[in-house]
């Protein structure tokens, strides 16, 4: 296959300014570089400010690049006027933050469902797909559809906006911060779902976070961004292993990670940087017991 | 004995109160709060906390049962202003709070309504901007602040107005690592200066820092105590949805593997003290 065919991003020293030309003129980009495989799971973080929101819009064609930069997503130029961006639209599923805000209708299950009505979908289809979206992010079908929506806690909200997102079964799915304020272990839970969801079906997908922990397992890959550029890429057991370099990025390691490096001060080598809690478990009882 | 600064006695309350058979959001609340206290209130989405937390200051009224604030009845209207004045409130969502176009104008926005005279206004202006570390920003305009110095912009208007308890409804949810650690550092001075803090949070890592630690769960408390007592009991708190903090979490498995190993540690510093500890006893047994 073509090489090109199988990256979903390709992007070449992008940059991005707002208020290009005022006085309020704000730089974003500063000539960001990245590719994503299609299939991939990917981390973009960095601190609040970073960059992150503005540069995941050029994936879906919100925002289009301009000279030097080159943003080509799978295989189209963006940069390209004639695109069909509404066609793409269609594959790359974006939850922003606060997708609370994207609620309108007064029941939930209206809520998940418009998107599939509009694509005009069967009502049984339809059906099927809003529980299934709805089983994914963790809301019982028979319990949320007739809710009204405004009676819902911020956090089921959260996940009704996810729901209707999820239902029309794009092939890559952008989460900006879509899951903060849902509770934690929801959230990993949603995530984990997500996650398997994503592997099963080939599903490419680029979750945009400030929070480490909550991305550590589910990503093969991680991009940090700080002041429009990336400073790191790695895995997240690679990053892991520097905490005072991630610190100066605003950014924290899992306490797990950061055990490992409070040992190694008091005298104690640990035999690698553990990810998950089950790890460190592991790893602790090794060395009582070596 | 420590005085009692708000009580809540036997509180349902429901968003449907017609209904025929109304969703209890709280579900027979029984609590005193202590002035001075760093209370933590935590739980899953849906188990009620902001709803508790819109009980302290008259935000909502009981459907059943009352709420006593400094010995005054939410119920009474004639003692909102009272009522508000003593409990301040911070939200999740900062730019929904924020009103004026210069941060000191924002944080003059409550006193000045309340007719504080102009000198005593710029002292509480100064004062509150100091707790919160934001001097130097008090004439840029919010929109332009990243979001942890917004929240505290929010912050210093809500202690401009001298409650004596803040609640915080997850006001850190929304912020990045150092926003959290920011905000966290400005609560944390103004309790040791004596302001009560209820902080709803469902971050684990921060409710380890509070006095006292209250799990709700479908609008009633499922567990309270010290942060130690309550975050060790990992397989409770997961009944409940949450998680221990994670090394919490970690000591309770080592526990399990070795009975000797302490099932109550909280921080990566006494964890890690402990593991080098009993490294450094089997090296001199063995050695």
């Amino acid at each position: 296959m073509d090489e090109r065919q199988r990256l979903f991003a390709q992007v070449n020293d992008l940059h991005h300014t707002y208020l290009r030309g005022t006085p309020l003129e704000t730089v974003a980009l500063r000539g960001v570089s990245m590719q994503i495989r299609t299939g991939e799971a990917v981390g973009i973080i960095g601190r609040t400010g970073a960059g992150k929101s503005t540069l995941i819009q050029h994936f879906n064609g919100l925002l289009r690049p301009r000279q030097p930069g080159r943003v080509i997503i799978e295989g189209q130029d963006m940069s390209d006027p004639t695109l069909d961006v509404r066609a793409l639209r269609q594959r790359v599923g974006l939850v922003f933050q606060r997708p609370e805000q994207q609620l309108f209708e007064r029941l939930v299950g209206d809520d998940i469902a418009f998107g599939l009505k509009q694509l005009g979908l069967p009502a049984d289809e339809r059906r099927a797909r809003v529980r299934w979206a709805m089983e994914l992010v963790g809301l019982d079908f028979d319990r949320f559809r007739n809710r009204f929506t405004f009676s819902l806690s911020g956090g089921e909200m959260r996940r009704v906006a996810l729901a209707g997102v999820l239902a029309l079964r794009p092939r890559v799915l952008i989460l900006d911060e879509a899951t903060s304020g849902i509770d934690p272990r929801g959230r990993r839970e949603l995530l984990t779902h997500i996650a398997e969801w994503r592997q099963q079906s080939e599903v490419t997908l680029i979750i945009v976070s400030t929070n480490m922990d909550e991305i550590a397992e589910l990503v093969e890959r991680i991009y940090v961004l700080d002041d429009g550029r990336v400073v790191l890429c790695g895995t997240p057991r690679q990053l892991f292993a520097d905490p005072v370099v991630l610190r100066q990025y605003g950014l924290k390691v899992p306490q797990v990670s950061a055990l490992v490096h409070r040992l190694s001060e008091l005298g104690v080598t640990m035999p690698r940087v553990p990810i998950t809690i089950a790890e460190a478990a592991d790893d602790v009882w090794t060395i009582l017991n070596s | 004995m420590e005085r009692v600064i708000i009580r809540a006695q036997d509180v349902y309350y429901s968003y449907e109160p017609g209904a025929a058979q109304p969703a209890w959001a709280l579900n027979g609340i029984d609590l005193e709060v202590y002035a001075g206290e760093y209370l933590a209130i935590v739980g899953h989405n849906g188990s009620g906390k902001s709803t508790l937390a819109r009980h302290f200051n008259a935000l909502l009224t009981p459907s059943r049962g009352e709420v006593w604030v400094n010995g005054l009845n939410t119920r009474d209207a004639r003692h909102r202003l009272a009522i508000r004045s003593t409990v301040g409130m911070v939200f999740q969502v900062p730019d929904n709070q924020i009103v004026a176009t210069l941060v000191e104008e924002d944080v003059a926005f409550g006193p000045a309504n309340l007719g504080v005279p102009a000198d005593e206004l710029k002292r509480r202006v100064d004062w509150a901007l100091q707790v919160v570390g934001m001097q130097k920003f008090r004439r840029q305009a919010p929109h332009l602040l990243s979001a942890g110095q917004k929240q505290r912009v929010a912050i210093a208007g809500a202690i401009a107005l001298q409650p004596q308890v803040l609640v915080l409804d997850e006001s850190t949810s929304m912020l990045d690592p150092a926003g959290q650690e920011e905000v966290l550092d400005a609560v944390r001075r103004l309790n040791q200066a004596g302001t009560t803090i209820i902080a709803i949070t469902h971050f684990m890592h921060e409710a380890v820092k509070a006095d006292r630690v209250l799990v709700l769960e479908n609008g009633r408390i499922a567990m309270q105590g010290s942060p130690r007592q309550v975050f060790s009991q990992r397989d409770r708190l997961r009944e409940l949805q949450l998680d221990a903090p994670p090394m919490a979490d970690l000591a309770a498995r080592l526990h399990a593997r070795q009975p000797s190993f302490p099932p109550d540690l909280l921080t990566v510093e006494e964890m890690a003290l402990e593991i080098s500890r009993r490294v450094g006893r089997r090296r001199e047994a063995g050695g």
